[in-house]
């Protein structure tokens, strides 16, 4: 199942980590810190990371996360007397981080492959899995493989769904189109833009418990098996407890329990209206929200510091601080944001040795890009304002700061003012971007509830109703202080 | 910082300016008197302007010297915003600092300066504003003044600093003709006071009363300089001679 296409995506990212790190000027030393291996686990504390949303093996049920994997590894956990942090990263994320220490050990649903045990140590297996065909609930005519003569199906991008998929397509003749998650995928089934879906039959048989609109219509394949990962020579004593502890669980079984309580359970009789939904996600979107207006705020008020000195430093007479001002920008706007977030999260800590929180680095990488912009939007600002101004002022015998101070910045803030709001609406939206670090804000919120309840287009409504309305209402409030204080 | 002899407040030797490759003045030798008031004239693009501009140094100079009040303006050590509190300019479009009041025009070097008291500075404000006759716009925002009025609050501005010498660049070219007459008649003032004045200006019959000494300037260099009487009743060179034919 999951995908070879991750670590290409992963060697691609330590490449621009690697040119970023050049154009920055400095020279990066891969000097990720050697964990000592302790003798035992007990009392040790150890940072597992995991997917988002990958139910039944990890979703977020009332904003705890929950599932099979989840249980699991607190169960073992409690069996060999150790503690569990968990992180929820994202899947790419969740490697990424194990591969730059920045987690201990990785339990999100992952196949064990011979392209990652060059990488990884792995566990014993704990699932074995395999890929199923589920069509829309009301669709009669697909039964068997044979029905799919000139149809599109739909699988999971680089998943054991889409090899599955392709690996047939010829005896078959139909077409098979790759999407990135399981509840797009779902919910491109039920629109008809695809007739199936390929998908691992633990995260059918989930959906389908949770009335996604779908019903599995083939037996599964014989499949891959799923394995607790850690980095390739490190934490030996935590791979070996997991074993064990595992092993207990199955003589014991609690192991079948989980199982059990994932897969059998009957269909939760959640409130399925807009207001039932409604009610039951706002909890978490605005905890999401919270955080969203933290990393703007945040990151607008160290742009603005940034802004204005970079700015300054565009229109000043020195060479040196304008080629600086100008590399800093050119830099920061010729990339990426979503690049600049990933190298700030993974690469960063890869080239230094030093981990970093997703939220400093979610600012970090805010700040510095929304910087870039805010010193252009200071800079011409500031080059509006008539140079005759200037030399007034100068000619007055007032210094260079004196003038700037007094007569060409109140000029130039109530010019820059509108670009400033428009910045600050820009940088909250991009806060979204943050999503795939796994930074918790309101997009990422939205994501995981809808990965649970498979009620995509209601929950986004949501999320950009939830945008839409304090965007507007701090749009309002900033317009209404620019007439205020720049009349 | 050495002196020169105490009746120069200007001395001008040599003076060149290029912008890039393109040689704006080609030498310039002028001395001015304290309380002359000395007018230039000549036509569009020939330096006039920017020879103003050297003189406080709002351009660079790109050879010769210029010492103005007995500091030498070449000299890297003369400090630049000392200089700049003894020569006042008014500029043809103004400049007045547009969200500021009147008063707050005037006051704002006087106190950033620490020449005044903000209480002192007020008072010399709104007496300047007296003698420029706009007592009554001292709440006034420069938007809701006509152009001779700012130009007679730039004069004021200019004045509080209380400079020996008095800069004016094409001071009436931007007005309505029926508002050059008022701000003719402040620097008329001024020039009874016995203030030294340097005078950039197309109004020949201004130049002609008030003038002590009449500068023709073309193409960089200085033509010819005289009185009034001799230079616009008797102009010798045949540049000059063409030039007034023009304009008067």
């Amino acid at each position: 199942m999951r995908n070879i296409v991750t670590f290409r995506a992963g060697k691609f990212t330590v490449a621009v980590t690697a040119l970023l790190a050049l154009a920055g000027g400095f020279v990066g030393v891969n000097a990720a810190a050697a964990r000592q291996p302790s003798a035992a686990v007990t009392g040790e504390t150890y940072v597992i990371g995991t997917d988002t949303t990958f139910a039944p093996f990890e979703y977020r049920e009332d904003g705890e996360l929950t599932g099979i994997d989840m249980d699991l590894i607190r169960d073992i956990a409690e069996n060999q007397g150790f503690s569990v942090e968990i992180k929820s990263l994202g899947f790419d994320a969740a490697l990424q981080a194990l591969q730059s220490n920045q987690v201990d050990g990785v339990i999100a649903g992952m196949s064990i492959t011979d392209e990652r045990e060059l990488i990884f140590d792995f566990s014993d297996p704990y699932f074995d899995s395999g890929v199923q065909m589920a069509v829309a609930e009301d669709n009669t005519e697909i039964t068997g493989y044979s029905d799919l003569d000139g149809e599109t199906v739909v699988a999971k991008r680089g998943s054991e769904g889409e090899t599955f998929a392709n690996s047939i397509k010829d005896e078959y003749h139909f077409t098979v189109k790759a999407l990135a998650d399981s509840a797009t995928m779902y919910d491109d089934v039920k629109a008809g833009n695809s007739v199936a879906v390929f998908d691992d039959y633990p995260v059918l048989a989930y959906g389908i418990n949770q009335n996604n609109g779908l019903k599995s219509v083939t037996e599964k394949e014989q499949g891959s098996s799923y394995g607790f990962a850690v980095n390739k020579g490190q934490n030996p004593e935590l791979l070996a407890a997991f074993n064990t502890g595992l092993a207990e669980l199955k003589s014991g079984g609690e192991y079948q329990d989980i199982l059990d309580k994932y897969l059998d359970a009957p269909a939760t009789s959640n409130d399925t209206s807009f207001f039932g939904l409604l009610s039951d996600s706002l909890p978490a979107l605005m905890k999401g929200l919270g955080l969203t207006l933290l990393a703007t705020g945040l990151s607008i008020l160290i742009a603005l510091v940034l802004g204005v000195m970079f700015g300054f430093f565009k229109v000043s007479e020195s060479r040196v601080l304008r080629g600086i001002a100008s590399a800093y920008v050119s830099i920061f706007r010729g990339t990426p944001l979503l690049v600049q977030a990933f190298f700030f999260y993974f690469g960063l800590p890869q080239l230094t040795g030093q981990s970093i929180d997703v939220l400093t680095a979610g600012v970090l990488t805010l700040s510095l890009n929304a910087g870039a912009y805010m010193t252009e939007i200071v800079r011409g600002g500031i080059q509006s304002v008539d140079p005759g101004q200037t030399e007034a002022g100068r000619s007055l015998g007032l210094g260079y700061a004196t003038t700037m101070r007094r007569v060409v910045l109140p000029q130039a803030v109530k010019i820059m003012t509108p670009s400033f709001i428009n910045q600050f609406v820009m940088t909250l939206k991009d806060t979204s971007l943050l999503a795939v670090i796994g930074f918790a804000e309101l997009t990422y919120q939205g994501q995981q509830i809808y990965a649970s309840n498979f009620r995509t287009g209601e929950t986004l409504l949501i999320v950009a109703a939830l945008y839409f309305i304090v965007i507007n209402l701090l749009t309002m409030l900033s317009n209404k202080l620019d007439k205020r204080f720049n009349k | 910082m050495s002196k020169t002899s105490v009746d120069s407040k200007v001395s001008v030797k040599g003076l060149r300016k290029s912008f890039g490759s393109n040689e704006v003045l080609k030498g310039l030798n002028v001395e001015i008197m304290e309380g002359e008031v000395v007018c230039v004239i000549g036509p569009s693009g020939s330096g006039k302007s920017t020879f103003l501009r050297c003189l406080n140094k709002l351009d660079e100079l790109s050879a010769g010297t210029v010492i103005v009040d007995g500091f030498n303006l070449g000299d890297k050590t003369v400090d630049l915003n000392e200089v700049r509190q003894h020569i006042g300019m008014v500029f043809q479009h103004f400049n007045l600092f547009p969200h500021m009041t009147v008063l707050q025009n005037i006051m704002l070097a006087p106190v950033e300066l620490k020449k005044e008291s903000k209480a002192d500075a007020r008072a010399t404000a709104v007496k300047l504003l007296d003698r420029v006759g706009l007592a009554d716009k001292a709440d006034a925002r420069p938007a809701q003044l006509s152009g001779g009025q700012k130009q007679r609050v730039a004069i004021a501005r200019s004045l509080a600093v209380n400079p020996d010498i008095m800069l004016f660049d094409e001071a009436t070219s931007a007005l309505d003709p029926e508002m050059v007459g008022e701000v003719l008649q402040v620097i008329r003032d001024l020039a009874a006071d016995g203030m030294t004045m340097v005078v950039v200006t197309h109004e020949m019959g201004f130049a002609r009363e008030v003038a002590d000494r009449v500068i023709f300037m073309a193409d960089g260099l200085i033509v010819e300089e005289g009185t009034p009487a001799e230079l616009f009743g008797n102009p010798q060179q045949e540049r000059t001679q063409d030039f007034l034919s023009k304009v008067l």
